[in-house]
């Protein structure tokens, strides 16, 4: 299982940190997801091997409008393994899940966003994940919290109608915000997200992570050609 | 008053629970133990924190390395609720602090050998330059809270390699 991570400068913790922790709460890896203007320098392989855990480097874009989030994908999509687009607004949403250069449709539902039927058949027809993030059920409180919660659970009703594809994560900005899979899983079942639900959701994003380091591989020519045994030396 | 008979005394499981937070951070027991019945009450509701019990048997915490650890009492059958529920303690007094159940044991003993005392306390201060800074930073257990301006943050040994590397 997979979290998604903001490292400092995002965070509050740097890469390492995070990775130390999270591998200490047994995930199997940490996708970095830092906004363009706060990027981390990290060594991926090297915090990899230290700590026994798989870094996976990504990026969220985080922008005002279509055009800025349209030119931000086109530039991060080669270098970087996972591609998220911030979501939140009826505009963003519809823009990420109709382009299948989009790994994730980050916090679809955060300040009055809304997804419907007609981004869920997009999101499943573009292989867009819808994200369920669960910082807000973890670190607020009151009248907040349960609207929230209402819309991670209109959010699962239509992700489960669609079987569209779909995320999980916490979203912590340090090492103190992780919290371990288990906990995860039994939070989700308190909100009536089921734990193997969540499970999936955070196994999800090491299924995108191999996927594009495949896809972005030399070995990798095009959809349905492979290099066979042939092109071998003699 | 006589105790119940043993087949009629509710029968609990005890978590073992490990805290975080930066260096300085002051938590006693008694906020511990409130956040816990809040986390609770918030989740749970009244009534199912009221069966879940969620009572504070153990609390220790070394305000100098930021890190402590907890003995939650739960009844049997509630430990998935009470899981989810100290999840969602992410401040105690305003301090931010993590939270991980490390182990769950029906035998307060059993929980205090397999899941207590493990984690060193041990932690020293150190000059460590961050951000092209020098700073003062609390180092334990390779995990490095680095003294900003107004708040921590929160790095590794392996951030401070190549600063070795170039001196």
């Amino acid at each position: 299982m997979y979290e998604a991570v903001h490292a400092h400068p995002d965070g509050q913790s740097t890469v390492a940190r995070l990775a130390k922790t999270a591998a200490e709460f047994s995930f199997e890896g940490v996708v970095v997801r830092n906004r363009a203007d706060e990027r981390a320098e990290f060594d991926a392989e090297r915090i990899g091997d230290e700590y026994g855990i798989d870094v996976v480097e990504g990026i969220e874009i985080d922008a005002d409008d279509v055009e800025q989030a349209s030119g931000a994908v086109g530039n991060y999509r080669t270098d970087e393994t996972i591609v998220a687009v911030a979501g939140g607004t009826p505009a963003m949403n519809r823009f990420a899940v109709e382009n299948e250069k989009v790994d994730v449709l980050a916090r679809p539902m955060a300040e009055g966003g809304d997804v419907n039927h007609v981004l869920a058949k997009a999101a499943v027809e573009n292989g867009v994940r819808f994200e369920f993030d669960l910082s807000g059920v973890l670190r607020t409180h009151g009248g907040r919290r349960v609207r929230i919660i209402q819309s991670l659970r209109k959010l699962a009703d239509i992700v489960g109608h669609y079987d569209a594809p779909y995320v999980v994560s916490a979203t912590p900005r340090s090492h103190l915000e992780l919290r371990a899979p288990r906990e995860l899983a039994a939070l989700g079942e308190q909100l009536g997200l089921s734990s193997s639900f969540v499970e999936a959701g955070l196994e999800e994003w090491g299924r995108i992570a191999e996927r594009n380091r495949r896809i972005q591989s030399e070995s990798f020519i095009e959809p349905g050609v492979e290099r066979g045994r042939y092109e071998e030396e003699h | 008053m006589k105790h119940l008979p043993k087949h009629l005394r509710p029968r609990w499981r005890y978590l073992a629970v490990e805290i975080e937070s930066w260096p300085d951070a002051s938590i006693d027991r008694r906020a511990f133990q409130r956040e816990c019945w809040y986390a609770g009450q918030n989740l749970l509701g009244d009534p199912g924190s009221a069966r879940a019990e969620l009572s504070v048997l153990q609390f220790e915490f070394s305000a100098d390395a930021g890190v402590g650890e907890a003995l939650v009492k739960v009844r049997h059958g509630w430990t998935d609720e009470a899981r989810a529920a100290l999840a969602c303690i992410d401040e105690i007094d305003g301090q931010p602090v993590g939270v991980r159940v490390s182990g769950i044991s029906g035998t307060i003993r059993a929980a205090e050998e397999k899941y207590l005392g493990r984690r060193g306390q041990d932690s020293e201060e150190r000059n460590v330059v961050f951000g092209n800074e020098e700073r003062v930073a609390v180092v334990r257990d390779e995990s490095v809270d680095v003294r900003l301006d107004a708040a921590f943050a929160g790095t590794t040994d392996l951030d401070y390699d190549y600063d070795y590397d170039l001196a």
